[in-house]
């Protein structure tokens, strides 16, 4: 156990690096690393790295539009990214949230349209609803493979990605849900995309001179939900113990299969409802070209956020301001692409924070991770199927 | 144009639609055999076919393009496998975050270099080869003739791969890795240099199948490269049940399903009428999950696939 050295000075720098006790201290890490390398990315261009991190906050944070700009996107980044969290305290791995935020997205651009000339108290609502089962379905998809077929979800779910996005944008966007001009010859497409969603399903927006929404608000308040959820109801304690240790939670008479169905169908659910943020909020219709990506994003905003919905709103907010504020970069020629490389980098230092905490404890002897370090103090979903 | 004319036609698209896919899903099969599961084959795609084009931008040699390609897919790879054999990473996440790496490094290095997000300039691209007494042969001279060399080696790879993985030695070991990785080490062979040979090999193997989009199918990079292949590549490895031979057998069926999308639009466009374009998209998806949920007959992955390895564990 506890040798000389550890008690001498490795005890409270081994103690800041575990995940159990201080859950902060890797996903902080993990951004600032990215943020140094950032920094070198900008320098090896021949660019001027100070001016572009003052760019890039200015953008995120220094006008009224900039914070509203943040806020759309750090919401509609959140929900993927509970989506993602949820099912991975279910101890599955939710890559498909791209493709439930993609069905939740083309149902609110239909339903939007259908319902959106009703009151914005009955309507909006009510796509919320429908949005929210579609995704819900296609969450429970690779659910039902796992448990009753043993297909693994991440699999599956890779799968099911690109099966909504060629169903959805090879056929329901440029066929049956099209948009068509008033008047003109059936089957002459006038807007590329779906019909607008009416006035009654839009999400309301708040400040003037900016396009701050609904959105953020119905975000945070579904993350203090999920919080809840999975901490303060017995529910919660079920679905962490599934994901723990399923053979442990079955042996406490824990319906494993049945939470496995409700976390994804949750996680679908909450995808969805992501993807009719961007439509109701923003785009007001399904784009004829819409490259998403934000169901992938919400697997680096759940794991830089430690896999804790407060940790996945700060996630989201900062990954939602690099996004916002990565269109202020370009006026230095430095490409949007950046606050990709940030996600990407903070991702790839979370998968290896064993190397992170070895490099930062100096390890010698033999050269093992501290056998108490658990990964992000959560289940293991990827590994053993 | 005579039936036979189309289906030589169809399969003339096969062969140029199929080398990329079915590169990476060789390279998906080796790594997975010993038991890396490896999600990033898109991002390592998506290195093989921006540093391809850039090497032989540079250099002025499509090979050397090849190589600079290959490379990449190889130390994209390592960093995997460094995390994930080494470090005992999540194997997923640390794929996903190559995937998510990809998708920004390879546009900001595009823009770096070439000051555009699109397209880049083209090169000169893998010369075709032609040989004319081949040529003249009617019907199947169209099919063969003017491929890459880049294409028969393609092709030849999961033969190769087959013999490797159940005809060597070493083949049995790497698969041993995958399934029962302790009776590996149990024999004094080490499971981690097995695992760091196959995830280098696959990153080989993905970034050729990148190389190819850029310096054969096409003679330039697109930033939408390698649009999903590394993700069809994954379902041709699972659909061809872990096996070289059936992720050749399902890579091709994928690129026929492509083909024949193309052929019937260009020659009967009121088919595409009754079947939307979408459903010939997503049909590979559909029958390799078909597959996965045993409705065509079962696949299982090997038993140690993702599973790290801990000599000191039990």
């Amino acid at each position: 156990m506890a040798d000389a050295r550890t008690l001498a000075g490795e005890g409270w720098r081994r103690a800041l690096l575990d995940p159990k006790r201080f859950p902060i201290v890797i996903p902080v890490l993990a951004v600032v690393i990215a943020l140094a390398a950032g920094f070198f990315a900008i320098l090896a261009t021949g660019k001027d790295p100070i001016s572009g991190y003052a760019e890039l906050a200015l953008g995120g944070f220094g006008s009224r539009a900039a914070l509203g700009e943040t806020a759309i996107k750090a919401g509609v980044l959140l929900l993927t990214g509970l989506s993602v969290l949820v099912a991975f305290r279910a101890g599955l791995f939710n890559i498909g949230a791209e493709g439930q935020f993609i069905v939740g997205a083309i149902t609110a651009a239909a339903a939007g349209h259908a319902f959106g000339g009703l009151p914005k108290i009955v309507a909006l609502p009510l796509v919320l609803a429908l949005v929210m089962i579609a995704g819900a379905v296609w969450g429970l998809l690779p659910a039902w493979l796992k448990v009753r077929r043993g297909v693994h979800e991440v699999i599956s779910t890779i799968l099911l990605n690109w099966i909504a996005t060629y169903l959805v944008e090879s056929w329901l966007v440029t066929g049956p849900l099209a948009a068509r001009a008033v008047g003109a010859e059936p089957g002459t497409v006038s807007i590329a995309g779906t019909a607008e969603v009416g006035h009654g399903a839009r999400l309301p927006r708040f400040v003037p001179q900016s396009r701050l929404d609904l959105g953020i608000f119905l975000a945070l308040g579904t993350a203090a939900l999920v919080w809840w959820l999975l901490a303060r109801t017995a529910w919660g304690l079920e679905i962490r113990a599934t994901g723990a240790s399923p053979r442990a939670a079955r042996a406490a008479g824990i319906p494993t299969g049945r939470r496995a169905f409700e976390a994804m169908g949750l996680a679908g659910a909450l995808a969805g409802l992501s993807g009719a943020l961007l439509i109701l909020g923003t785009e007001f219709r399904y784009p004829g070209v819409f490259r998403t990506g934000y169901g992938f994003d919400g697997i680096a905003i759940a794991l830089v956020g430690g896999l804790h919905p407060a940790g996945a709103a700060a996630a989201a907010i900062f990954f939602g301001a690099v996004r916002a504020g990565s269109m202020r970069l370009q006026l230095l020629g430095i490409h949007r692409s950046f606050a990709d490389i940030l996600q990407g980098l903070a991702v790839l230092v979370v998968a290896g924070h064993f190397a992170l905490q070895a490099l930062l404890l100096r390890l010698r002897g033999p050269d093992r991770p501290p056998a108490h370090a658990v990964p992000t103090a959560a289940p293991n979903p990827g590994g053993a199927s | 144009m005579s039936a036979l004319a189309s289906l030589g036609s169809l399969l003339r698209s096969v062969m140029d639609f199929a080398p990329p896919l079915l590169l990476a899903a060789q390279g998906g099969v080796l790594s997975e055999r010993s038991g890396v599961v490896n999600i990033g084959l898109e991002g390592l795609m998506r290195f093989g076919a921006f540093f391809a084009l850039l090497g032989a931008w540079a250099t002025g040699s499509a090979w050397a393009g090849i190589g600079c390609g290959a490379a990449a897919g190889a130390a994209g790879a390592l960093l995997h496998g460094w995390l994930s054999i080494r470090w005992r990473a999540d194997q997923v996440v640390s794929g996903v975050a190559l995937n998510l790496l990809s998708v920004g490094l390879v546009t900001f290095l595009l823009e770096a270099a070439f000051h555009t997000v699109g397209t880049s300039p083209a090169v000169t691209p893998l010369p075709p080869l032609r040989v004319d007494s081949i040529d003249a042969v009617p019907l199947l001279g169209p099919i063969v003739s003017g491929h890459t060399a880049l294409t028969w080696a393609a092709l030849a790879t999961p033969f190769a791969l087959h013999f490797v993985l159940y005809r060597t030695t070493t083949g049995l070991r790497i698969r041993a890795a995958g399934e029962n990785p302790r009776a590996v080490a149990t024999l004094g062979v080490s499971v981690a240099a097995l695992r760091y040979g196959c995830v280098a090999g696959s990153g080989v193997l993905a970034g050729l199948g990148g190389a190819t989009l850029s310096l054969a199918v096409l003679d330039h990079f697109d930033n939408q490269m390698p649009a999903g292949q590394g993700f069809l590549a994954l379902a041709a490895m699972v659909f061809g049940k872990w096996q070289p031979l059936g992720a050749l057998g399902a890579a091709l069926f994928f690129a026929g399903a492509v083909a024949l999308e193309e052929s019937l639009q260009s020659s009967f466009p009121q088919l595409l009428d009754a079947v939307p374009k979408g459903f010939f998209l997503a049909l590979p998806y559909m029958l390799a999950l078909l597959l996965l949920a045993g409705f065509v007959g079962r696949a299982a992955p090997p038993a140690a696939d993702g599973v790290p390895y801990d000599p000191e564990g039990r």
